[in-house]
Formats: structure tokens, C-alpha cells, sequence
């Protein structure tokens, strides 16, 4: 069985929905601003690919079928604001797959990210330079609190969507996202499951995720709005962006049967792990190159069918010129001409959702033959061997794209889709 | 991609916990009633008096980890680095580790809390958060590295790196399940010729005073919970060389209620008249009392071992824990096949079955 993308949402700095996320990258826009959500002035890292605060908002617009919604906002669930996030793009893809209660049976594969930490809950009870735990405990009550809990979005969404399959909670860092997918087609192929909702959902801009990054040297040390330049000569380091994509994944058959046009298929995945070191990517190359090479089996694709790559490009001085050297050793003199590209200039790295929304990039050029252009990217480094999209999107008609994803700790995972 | 399927044998294992380094023995520790609680030292200061199974000081030997790496580490990835290594060991895989695949459930993050006390000392003043302060100097209080303790994902990543283990893999969030879904897909790679073998299992901690704290405020830290840690590998192949146990079921789904149907979905296929020895890993209380019934009625005649009321609960790791005493049971008892019921907070429950070799049936399916 061949498993099919029949609907997708995102949430990302650009805003709300999948066609302003189409159209901004397909205007070659980029969304990486100062940060609004919270006062960044005194921390080293102070823009991000924030999503905009109406966007946010929007959870409040959402139809209450069930006391679901009201009982997480009781609880201060959407404190997290990947829980927010994760939401409005499920919805979006459900509503876009036209999805009923025959597709409640589906399963839900998700990539989320770390719990949101709550620094300021600790101040009531923090005497004499520690934690009074035993005061902490007088406060219980069942309220998101300290820290959130990792699988919150999900819980949220089974709730409020009422699916009744198994539950995969991705948390492989930046591969996470899409890893999920590949999990989700994985269950289509094997006729495990019928229908599942993937994707992946994260947040790190708020004070200790944006602070923790800093403090890590992640993040480029410019606060300006050009942050992060992937394969550039001058790049210096990532920023941090937000939000989520989900899809909605079946059989072709099933598709089809109920008359539902599929947006790609999935036709291949790959997963390796570096093995490496905690700290940097494998400078060859080798264990991303590995991924991709098992993608590319798997989707009985040779390297020259491939007409796009959406790199992992994070505009690390280290993750790029491992990546254009994975891409080169897997693509060869391909690698000359095969347009590659990186929208995390754009929008940021969105961390356990990366994969996922840059999935969801993917289906631009499958649906609207424009391939994304590389914010930002304006200097062409003689390191990175690859054929680097410009700012500028480009119109081309390709029938194979590939999307990579490599993660902190060295975790990477390859997709390949196709029309 | 080859895609028809191939028994998915059990090499070798690995278990860390309130018992030792060793996963030979645990069935028999159980058995005897052996319980492991004692009070915290890693609550002393937070929580005094919380009684915990924890894992006793590692000795030098078998710590993979030196201390600067130690550093990068929570308490559930430094667990995590001695099951890998012991698994791999246990299963003679000294060579082509780059094919090994590696799927773990992990739990949440845990860093130190001598780094997060310093950070929240420089920022709070007079019971006042300030964000100023914080971007200013609390963040410079706390090692740069403390980021690297809370990712989750590094509770597979260390051990792989420190391994050289680079197959196909992913770690999963479990509040039990989750750890299902790593021994689900690590033995489905192995089926379907992603790989030919794959460590699957899981790593985590509950005696950390977050993590506790958390338990408490969620109502689980009463009627019994007992706060546990560690870390359970299984070192699966394709190959029945010098295999230990078969897997021979393996599921998953969302209903956890005592209705006996839920169950029967999920043991579709199991012949359940064959089975004679359970275990349970319940996380919390609702999910004890739920699995506790469950088993009376579907195996009336079986032996019921709670793995928590000897390890206690150590989240992710214990149904791995749990599945590590089936094998020991398998190599030590008079039992063809021992299955093992997970079932969480979620509403999430799973059940693996293992064999003895000599039966080949392997059958992998989604119950509900």
C-alpha cells in the first residue's frame, strides 16, 4: 500500500494556515523578528521565528463540540504554546483530508518536543536560595505547573479529535518530525493502521528555551533579522523558530475510495544515527549520507529522479558543510544541478517540528512547481558543494523531492515524497 | 525493502536496576519476594523520607561513560550508556555496530538540580522571578552544558555514540506505551530487512525532584507508588543463533479499562489458554487495579508477578524491566512463553509475549 498525504496544517511564524505559508515562501518572504512573547532584552538571543500573537489567539476561535478545549484551559495547558500550535495545524489538516468519524479510528504519530519549563513558578517557593519543596506541595492543585508535560498536545488532541487508534510520540529532537511521518507511512504500508494523523509540534521561544539555546552557543550571536543564513559563507549559527505541521495520512486506495485527492506520496524513508559525538554532527557526512541512501531503497528512486532537496540547512558553521558533503558523496555529479534549499532563514528551526513543517515545504513545489528559496543566503561557500537555492524561490516542475532532517545527539532521518 | 516477515529473536539483554547490573537473576529475585526500597538518597535533600528503588553506585568497571561525558548526561542517559553496553555484550555484537539499529522509550528531561538551583538563585529575589536577571545572569550561573541533560532524545544518544551503534533508529516518550512502541517498531525493522538487529528497551528515572514532585501534584504518589529508575535493553536479530527467546507478540493500544474485550483485541491472535506466566507494569494505581483484574479473568491459572512491587515505578524503563524478568523467567522456569502487560496513566496499554525459541510463531499486530 502506498501511503498518501491527503491533508496538511501549519502553524508558523508567517501565521496561521498552509496557503499563508505557501504564499510567503513562495514570495520569498522570511518571518524571523525580535521577540514578542516575553521581554528578551537582557538575554543574548533576542529574534526567533515567532508565531504572531494573533495567531496564537486563534485557539479561541475554535468550536467547542465537547468540554475538552475548556478543561485544558482551565488546566493553563495552552501555557505551552506548542500545545496551541499542535492543535490548530491538526485541525487544519483533519479539516482539509475531510476527515469524519470513519478517520477517528486513526492513529496519531506526533513529534513533540520538550517539555516547556516554567521558571517563574518556582519564585513563590524559593527561600533561602533553594526549593521549598514541601511549600511547592502545598500549592497542588492539577494545574500545568513548573513544567508541562511532554505528551500534553497529544492527550489534548485524541481528546478533542476523539481517535481511537495508538498513539507514537516522537522525541528524537530536530529528526523527530520526520521521523513521525515516517512512522505514520510505515503503519499505512504494513496495513497496521488506516489513517493516521502525524506531524510534529514544538516550541522553544519562551525565557528557558530561548536562554538554554543561548547559553548552548546555538543560536547566531546577530539579533538581526538575517540571523541565520544557511550555506552561506558568513553564516554563524541558527535561530530558533516555532509552530507545527500535521498531515493526514492513508492508503492511495483509501484515498481515493472515498474521493479525497492525495496532496504527495510517501514513498521512502531513512533513519541513521551518527554515533558520533554529543556536541557536532559527523563532519564526513556519512551517517546522514546513509539515510538518505536507505530513503532512496526504500522509494525505489535512483539518485537522479530527485529534482529538490529540503536540507536540514540549520546555518551552523558545522551542520552545513556536513550536509552539503552527505548530499554530494550521496548525489555525485547530480549534486552539480539538484536544487537544494533551507527554510529555517525563513522561519526558524522549529526544533522536534523542523521535519515536519519542512515536509509540509515540500508540497510546494509538488503542488505549485515552486521550490522554496534559502533566506538570507546571499554568499555561496566554496565548502558546501551543492547547488544552494538563492533567496529567491524558483519555478520548476519535478516529480521527486527529498527532505533531511538531523538531530541534536545525532539522530537523522531522510523522506522522500513524490506527486 | 524487503517486506515479508521474519521471526525477531531476543540475542541478549541488559538491565539496570535497584538490583544491580545484571538481567540474569532478576525472575528469581522476584520471585523470592526480594524488594528493593530503601530511602532516597537522590530525594534526600528535596523530598526527605521518600522510600525509592535506585540503582546502586555504578562501579567504575562497567561505566562506559568518563566524567566529562557524565556531565552531558541525566540520571536516566548515564543508565542508559551501561544497558547498552551490557546488551551488546550479553549478545557477542562486537562487529558492524553501524548496522545495529537502536529504538528506546524514554521519559521526561531530567538535568541536575544543582544546576537549575544556581540559575533560579541568580533570578528570583525576594520571591520575584526576573526575567532581566535571568537573561543577564542566570543563565551564565548554570554549566552551558545543563541544555544537553534535558534533552530527552540523548537518553538514546549517548549510549549510541558511545557504542558506535548507527542503524535505524528512535526514541519515543513513554508514560509506558512509548516504550512498547520502540520494541513495536525495532522489531517490525527487523521483519521487514531494515536492519538485522536492534537493541529495544527503555530508560528513565522517577527519583528526581521534579519528576516527583510532578507525581505528587498529579495524585500518583500515593497508594503505593514507590518512585524507581533504570534502564532494560533487548538485543534483537533476525538470526536464531544462540537466541534466548522469540518475539512473538507485540501490541499496543489506547483503552485501558477492565472490560475483557479491550484485551482480547489486543491478544488477537494469542492463543491465551497456552499462557501460564504474566507479568504486569502498571504505572499507577488506576492501571495496577485495572491489569490486576484483567489478569484474573483471562489467565485465571497463571502465575501474576507486578514487576512495581519489587522496582518500583521507573516509568519508561519498567515495562523494559518487565520484559527482561519474562526472559530470565523463560531461561530458569518451566515455561514455554511469559507475557507482559503495560498499562499507564494515559489509558495506554501493551502486551509483548515472549517464547522460547523452539516455537516460531511471530505475529506482530495493533490490538485496538
Amino acid at each position: 500500500m502506498i501511503p498518501v498525504i491527503t491533508g496538511v496544517g501549519v502553524v508558523s511564524a508567517f501565521g496561521l494556515g498552509t496557503q499563508v505559508f505557501f504564499n510567503s515562501l513562495a514570495e520569498g518572504r522570511s518571518a524571523i523578528r525580535p521577540i514578542q512573547s516575553f521581554d528578551a532584552t537582557s538575554f543574548p538571543t533576542r529574534v526567533a521565528g515567532e508565531v504572531p500573537i494573533e495567531t496564537f489567539h486563534a485557539i479561541k476561535n475554535i468550536s467547542r463540540p465537547n468540554p475538552t478545549l475548556d478543561h485544558y484551559e482551565q488546566i493553563d495547558a495552552f501555557r505551552d504554546r506548542k500545545v496551541v500550535f499542535g492543535l490548530l495545524a491538526a485541525l487544519e489538516a483533519w479539516n482539509s483530508a475531510h476527515c469524519g468519524e470513519r478517520e477517528q479510528e486513526a492513529a496519531l504519530s506526533i513529534a513533540l518536543g520538550l517539555e516547556q519549563a516554567f521558571l517563574d513558578d518556582f519564585a513563590p517557593v524559593f527561600s533561602d536560595g533553594k526549593i521549598d519543596w514541601n511549600a511547592e506541595s502545598q500549592l497542588a492543585d492539577s494545574n500545568v505547573r513548573i513544567r508541562s508535560h511532554v505528551g500534553l498536545c497529544v492527550d489534548l488532541l485524541g481528546k478533542h479529535l476523539n481517535l481511537r487508534g495508538p498513539t507514537f510520540i516522537n522525541a528524537s529532537a530536530c529528526a523527530a518530525g520526520g521521523l513521525a511521518v515516517a512512522q505514520a507511512a510505515s503503519l499505512i504500508q504494513r496495513g497496521t493502521a488506516s489513517v493516521v494523523l502525524c506531524g510534529g509540534a514544538d516550541s522553544m521561544v519562551n525565557p528557558f528555551g530561548i536562554g538554554g539555546m543561548a547559553r548552548l552557543g546555538a543560536p547566531s550571536p546577530r539579533n538581526e533579522p538575517d540571523a541565520c543564513r544557511p550555506f552561506d559563507r558568513r553564516r554563524d549559527g541558527l535561530v530558533i523558530g516555532e509552530g507545527s505541521a500535521m498531515f493526514v495520512v492513508e492508503s492511495e486506495e483509501r484515498a481515493r475510495n472515498r474521493g479525497v485527492k492525495p496532496l504527495a506520496r510517501i514513498l521512502g524513508w531513512g533513519s541513521t544515527q551518527d554515533a558520533y559525538r554529543v556536541t557536532a554532527p559527523r563532519p564526513d557526512g556519512s551517517a546522514a549520507r546513509q539515510a538518505m541512501v536507505r530513503a532512496l531503497i526504500r522509494a525505489k528512486h535512483q539518485p537522479e529522479d530527485v529534482g529538490y532537496i529540503n536540507a536540514h540547512g540549520t546555518g551552523t558553521p558545522l551542520n552545513d558543510i556536513a550536509e552539503a558533503k552527505a548530499i554530494r558523496d550521496t548525489f555525485g555529479t547530480h549534486a552539480d544541478h539538484l536544487p537544494v534549499s533551507s527554510i529555517k532563514g525563513a522561519i526558524g528551526h522549529l526544533m522536534a517540528a523542523s521535519g515536519a513543517i519542512e515536509l509540509a515545504a515540500c508540497l510546494l513545489p509538488l503542488q505549485r512547481n515552486i521550490l522554496p528559496g534559502t533566506a538570507h543566503h546571499r554568499e555561496k561557500d566554496p565548502a558546501c558543494e551543492i547547488n544552494v537555492i538563492g533567496e529567491q524561490p524558483v519555478e520548476a516542475n519535478v516529480d521527486v523531492v527529498l527532505s533531511n532532517s538531523f538531530g541534536f545527539g545525532g539522530q537523522n532521518v531522510a523522506l522522500v515524497l513524490g506527486k | 525493502m524487503n517486506q515479508s516477515r521474519r521471526p525477531v529473536f531476543v540475542s541478549g539483554a541488559a538491565a539496570v536496576s535497584a538490583f544491580g547490573f545484571e538481567w540474569r537473576g532478576i525472575g528469581a529475585a522476584l520471585k523470592e519476594g526480594r524488594v528493593s526500597f530503601s530511602h532516597s538518597s537522590q530525594l534526600a535533600d528535596s523530598h526527605p523520607s521518600i522510600l525509592a528503588s535506585e540503582v546502586p553506585a555504578i562501579p567504575v568497571s562497567i561505566d562506559a561513560a568518563n566524567a566529562k561525558a557524565q556531565k552531558l548526561m541525566s540520571r536516566a542517559a548515564h543508565l542508559a550508556t551501561i544497558a547498552v553496553q551490557q546488551a551488546l555484550a550479553d549478545a557477542h555484537w562486537e562487529d558492524n555496530r553501524e548496522e545495529i539499529g537502536f529504538y528506546a522509550g524514554v521519559g521526561a528531561s531530567g538535568g541536575s538540580m544543582v544546576e537549575l538551583t544556581e540559575m533560579l538563585r541568580a533570578s528570583i529575589v525576594e520571591h520575584q522571578f526576573s526575567l532581566a536577571r535571568f537573561g543577564s545572569a542566570g543563565l551564565a550561573a548554570c554549566n552551558p552544558l545543563f541544555a544537553f541533560q534535558l534533552m530527552n532524545n540523548f537518553t538514546l544518544c549517548h549510549g549510541a555514540i558511545l557504542a558506535g551503534v548507527s542503524g535505524p533508529n528512535s526514541a519515543f516518550y513513554s508514560r509506558g506505551n512509548g516504550t512498547v512502541a520502540a520494541l513495536f517498531e525495532a522489531s517490525h525493522a527487523i521483519a521487514e530487512g531494515d536492519c538485522e538487529r536492534a537493541l529495544a528497551g527503555g530508560a528513565d528515572s522517577a527519583v528526581h525532584a521534579v519528576t516527583w514532585a510532578e507525581l505528587k501534584r498529579e495524585g500518583y504518589a500515593r497508594n503505593g507508588f514507590v518512585p524507581g529508575e533504570g534502564a532494560a535493553l533487548l538485543a534483537l536479530s533476525a538470526s536464531a543463533d544462540n537466541a534466548l527467546a522469540i518475539v512473538e507478540h507485540c501490541a499496543f493500544g489506547n483503552s485501558l479499562t477492565s472490560d475483557r474485550n479491550d484485551l482480547d483485541k489486543l491478544l488477537m491472535n494469542i492463543d491465551i489458554t497456552e499462557i501460564h506466566s504474566v507479568i504486569i507494569a502498571p504505572w499507577g494505581t488506576p492501571a495496577r487495579q485495572t491489569l490486576r483484574a484483567l489478569t484474573e479473568t483471562h489467565f485465571p491459572q497463571a502465575s501474576v508477578l507486578n514487576i512495581n512491587e519489587f522496582l518500583g515505578d521507573a516509568l519508561a524503563a519498567t515495562p523494559a524491566l518487565a520484559w527482561v524478568t519474562a526472559l530470565d523467567l523463560l531461561q530458569t522456569e518451566e515455561i514455554n512463553k511469559c507475557l507482559i502487560l503495560n498499562a499507564g496513566i494515559d489509558g495506554g496499554i501493551g502486551a509483548v509475549l515472549l517464547g522460547k525459541t523452539s516455537r516460531h510463531a511471530n505475529i506482530m499486530e495493533h490490538g485496538q
